[in-house]
């Protein structure tokens, strides 16, 4: 009998327990919220590194340059750096032929000194094994770029490569302890960054014309379907297809950092602020179908594929300073091309695509605010040109690329390393513009649940208060 | 005695750190997916009950009104409603005598007879109470929408009211109940769908121009700050200064349906799809105690007072067919007006704001980028799609005015649907689908984006219909 009692009192009071927790710990009550996921834990700094902020390195005269990936970007980076004076391409790297002479045609018309060639599969170890090159210039599929940058640092190098750097977290980590233990520089060849019009805004943002900055949009919305579904092997789709092959296996914002990159320099993240948790969706999958179908027929393999990103994918950050981010992509849709490059603070507001816009709120009247007619803007975006544009922009246009940005970011580049200053995008801008593909794709697979982004500062963001290009 | 105790509360902490971690265990569980939660289950329906989809009701030949809120929007109501034709405006009601003065003059203008006034506290049930009115008319603050519109119905009148319908889940589904049960009509007031863009829009959508349509996004962006700060009704302010009070109070999209319905009625939402779960986040606020710090000076009473309410709130809402919706709300940030209004399918695109663009899939071309139509073929466009409706009355709304005319073309269309016995352009579910967001965004900001289970107001009916339809006898 005393038994019975004993095991119903235990009963009783093991379930109250229970219930309590569940109570305390539940979503609906209002004394507890929901806390992002911490699927990605920071890991702990080895022994022995420092961070690596506005890290500087020995000024180097000539950088010696060995360009790895010739196909699109490459060939356009070859042209480019070409007209750099304190800078020689002494190496070039490809898996096809066809494209190492184009290349070779180019650099003779241009009466370049003929860089050497390596041509193969682990060729590119080879180049990264010399030791008369001073930076790795990759421009390969975004699945080689960590492993090749990795590959370069640990072999003395400096590596920039294109965007994205990092296809994971995983990859986000390795650059940054690469960089931290090797004390090499690693930059993201993020172009957007060096557009006319993103540094005006930057300038503006500087000297706060927008107030508090509150919120930003970006995006990368580009009409690609055409170029993914090129089956073209070379000089015209991508090698091997695969961008295409990016868009079947993964669904979230596979390419964020062109409209990202911007924003993040204009709110200083991880120079005083950081991106502090992230929320994303995807549409289901519909354009890539739909096209494949028209393009190859119904029964075609391309129509029947399964393709697992959905055509728009929109994702909200929120920083530790309260303010957000709304990042998205979508290469599938008929849109015109969008970046959006959005700042919108509590004094102004400035906006690039799809019509650019600027907004000065000085008098606080209220209602319906205009923009600044077409004159008075084209007049403030001359005040706040952006003193490297003063600089490079007109001889940027000339060499061209993406209407100039690229060689603004390639002279950039190279002024700092001669200079012995800091780059102006570090391996932390890197892995933070890069880290939105795999956030945003774990967000998405859990209906949007809120997946915190990982400090790569390692605590060290309340250091610097902005970012600097750097000049001697 | 004393061992028992030691067993016994050995025994409860033991257990309840099995289930802490059990709990725990469940978030660094990779494998496992997160689901919306669903903080808002769908009560059952009442017994008796059945939907009021496509609801109609008997024809009015003259549908007698009573309005109730005559400020900023009532008046113009009012003033509209002097142009329609078969309706009788019988009484107003207010709690400020000065502004049913102003609305019988607006009769008297235009040579109407005088109508009945009502006021004080509770001078609304009076006039819900009478039985020789056909529809009541809302246009107040926000708290008194669906007091007033269940209650009128619960009194035999249609109701019809300003936008939000709806402050809360809760009066959302008090809305639906009270049109389940008592067969009368609710429609929110939203302007925004019968906008001459939207319209159109709306039209090229229904015709496949836009393909299957993937992705949408609307917005409230409009800088209300000198409103909301405005402490005299006669200079712009509201009325005891209510729509600030919501910014102290709440934090969310407060404001979500001007943006958001007419792209609800483009996707056909509860016509076939609906909307399945929606994340939120909102910045910190920052503009609004700036502004009072500069209007009224560092040490005031409204540069003090906390603002629970973030500049800029954004929703991600996807759909059950696999479609999203991106909302925002801001109304403390120095930018144009925008309610961007953008529409993305797999063959088109269209959006209204900043600039008004049109691109086709195939046409305009520029390397790799697809360049919206020129002027003169969007305007083509736009004229060849122009929505029956504003083909209808379009010339006259913007006569009469009210946002450009699409206030009074709403105006039209309700009492014409009404005279003719047909289901209203906007349903309940409209009304509560749309002003749920409100409190969905909250509970989904409060709990850092946390996806919220949108709740389904027409319980498992919204695959009975497969488009919004805009009724012509």
């Amino acid at each position: 009998m005393e038994k019975i009692k004993r095991i119903t009192l235990l009963l009783v009071v093991t379930i109250f327990s229970m219930i309590m927790f569940t109570a305390f710990s539940g979503i609906k009550d209002n004394s507890k919220t929901f806390q992002p996921l911490n699927l990605f834990p920071e890991p702990p700094r080895p022994a022995g590194q420092t961070d690596a902020l506005e890290l500087r390195c020995d000024p180097i005269d000539t950088v010696h340059i060995g360009i790895i990936g010739l196909g699109m970007r490459g060939y356009g980076a070859v042209y480019r750096l070409s007209f750099l004076k304190t800078a020689k391409i002494s190496a070039i790297c490809e898996l096809s032929q066809a494209k190492v002479d184009r290349a070779l045609k180019l650099l003779k018309e241009r009466k370049y000194p003929e860089p050497d060639v390596y041509l193969g599969k682990d060729e590119w170890k080879k180049m990264c094994q010399r030791d008369d090159i001073d930076l790795v210039y990759i421009v390969t599929n975004w699945g080689n770029h960590t492993p090749m940058a990795v590959y370069a640092m640990e072999h003395g190098k400096h590596a920039v490569s294109e965007v994205p750097a990092a296809v994971t977290i995983d990859e986000c980590w390795q650059l940054v302890n690469t960089v931290e233990k090797t004390r090499k520089h690693f930059m993201m060849l993020e172009n957007c960054v060096y557009d006319y019009f993103e540094m005006a805004t930057h300038k503006m943002a500087e000297e706060g014309l927008f107030g508090e900055i509150v919120h930003a949009e970006g995006s990368y919305i580009h009409d690609l379907r055409a170029l993914n579904f090129n089956t073209t092997e070379n000089f015209g789709g991508y090698w091997k297809m695969w961008r295409l092959e990016q868009n079947a296996k993964r669904n979230g914002n596979l390419y964020p950092t062109h409209g990202f990159g911007p924003l993040c320099q204009i709110m200083n993240i991880h120079r005083g602020d950081r991106m502090e948790y992230v929320t994303s969706v995807s549409t289901n999958q519909f354009g890539m179908t739909q096209f494949a179908k028209k393009e190859f027929g119904e029964n075609s393999d391309f129509a029947k594929r399964k393709y697992k990103n959905g055509d728009m994918n929109t994702s909200i950050i929120r920083t530790a300073n309260g303010k957000t981010l709304m990042i998205q992509h979508d290469v599938t849709s008929p849109r015109p091309y969008n970046r959006r490059h959005m700042i919108s603070g509590t004094k102004g507001y400035a906006c690039k695509y799809p019509v650019q816009e600027v907004v000065l709120d000085s008098d606080y009247h209220s209602g319906h605010h205009k923009p600044l007619p077409e004159d008075e803007l084209k007049k403030l975006l001359k005040k706040y040109e952006h003193p490297i544009v003063t600089e490079i922009g007109k001889e940027a246009k000339k060499v061209g690329g993406h209407g100039g940005m690229d060689f603004i970011m390639d002279f950039r580049l190279i002024y700092c390393l001669n200079n012995g200053l800091p780059l102006d995008e570090d391996v932390y801008d890197a892995a933070e513009w890069s880290a939105l593909a795999e956030l945003s794709e774990k967000s998405v697979e859990n209906h949007g649940t809120p997946v915190k982004y990982p400090d790569f500062t390692r605590g060290a963001w309340k250091k610097l208060h902005k970012v600097t290009y750097y000049h001697k | 005695m004393k061992k028992k105790f030691v067993f016994l509360f050995s025994f409860i902490l033991i257990a309840f750190f099995l289930f802490n971690a059990c709990a725990e265990n469940k978030g660094s569980d990779k494998n496992k997916t997160y689901e919306p939660v669903e903080l808002f289950p769908e009560p059952p329906r009442p017994a008796g009950q059945t939907d009021a989809l496509e609801l109609r009701c008997d024809p009015i030949d003259t549908v007698r009104i009573g309005f109730i809120g005559l400020g900023n929007r009532g008046a113009g109501a009012v003033y509209r409603y002097t142009f329609i034709k078969g309706v009788k405006i019988k009484a107003l009601c207010d709690l400020e005598q000065w502004k049913i003065d102003r609305a019988q003059k607006t009769l008297e203008k235009a040579g109407l007879p005088k109508a009945d006034e009502y006021t004080g506290e509770d001078g609304w049930k009076q006039l819900c109470d009478r039985d020789d009115i056909d529809l009541v008319y809302i246009v107040t603050d926000w708290r008194h929408h669906t007091p007033m519109a269940v209650y009128a119905m619960e009194h035999g009148k249609h109701a019809v009211s300003e936008v939000p319908a709806a402050v809360t889940i809760d009066e959302c589904w008090q809305l639906v109940n009270t049109v389940e049960k008592t067969r009368k009509h609710f429609m929110q007031l939203e302007n925004c769908v019968y906008d001459y863009f939207e319209m159109a829009e709306h039209r090229m959508a229904d015709e496949g121009v836009f393909g299957e349509i993937v992705h949408v996004e609307g917005s409230y962006i409009h800088d209300l700050r000198a409103h909301n700060f405005e402490t005299d009704e006669h200079k712009g302010g509201y009325w005891n200064m209510w729509r600030l009070k919501e910014l102290e109070k709440r934090n969310g999209n407060t404001y979500p349906t001007h943006g958001f319905g007419p792209l609800c009625h483009i996707l056909n939402i509860h016509r076939g799809d609906r909307m399945d779960y929606v994340v939120s986040l909102s910045s910190n606020q920052f503009g609004m105690t700036e502004y009072a710090k500069k209007k009224f000076g560092e040490d005031s009473d409204f540069a003090k007072r906390k603002y629970k309410k973030g500049d800029m709130n954004t929703s991600i809402i996807r759909t059950a067919n696999g479609k999203t919706l991106m909302i925002q709300h801001d109304v403390t940030s120095p930018r144009p007006y925008s309610r961007i209004q953008l529409v993305s399918g797999t063959k088109g695109f269209a959006c209204k704001y900043p600039v008004q663009q049109i691109a086709i899939d195939g046409k305009h071309r520029k390397g790799s980028h697809l360049e919206p139509l020129p002027e003169d073929e969007m305007n083509e466009m736009l004229k060849k799609y122009e929505h029956p409706i504003v083909t209808e009355i379009g010339k006259e709304a913007k006569k009469v005015g009210g946002h450009g005319g699409m206030d009074f073309i709403m105006d039209y269309r309700l009492i014409y649907c009404l005279h003719n016995g047909l289901p209203l352009d906007q349903d309940v579910y409209d009304a509560a689908e749309w002003s749920a967001l409100s409190e969905l965004s909250e509970k989904s900001v409060k709990n850092h984006g946390m996806p919220i289970k949108y709740p389904d107001f027409t319980r498992g009916a919204w695959k009975k219909l497969h488009k919004v339809t805009y009724y012509h006898k």
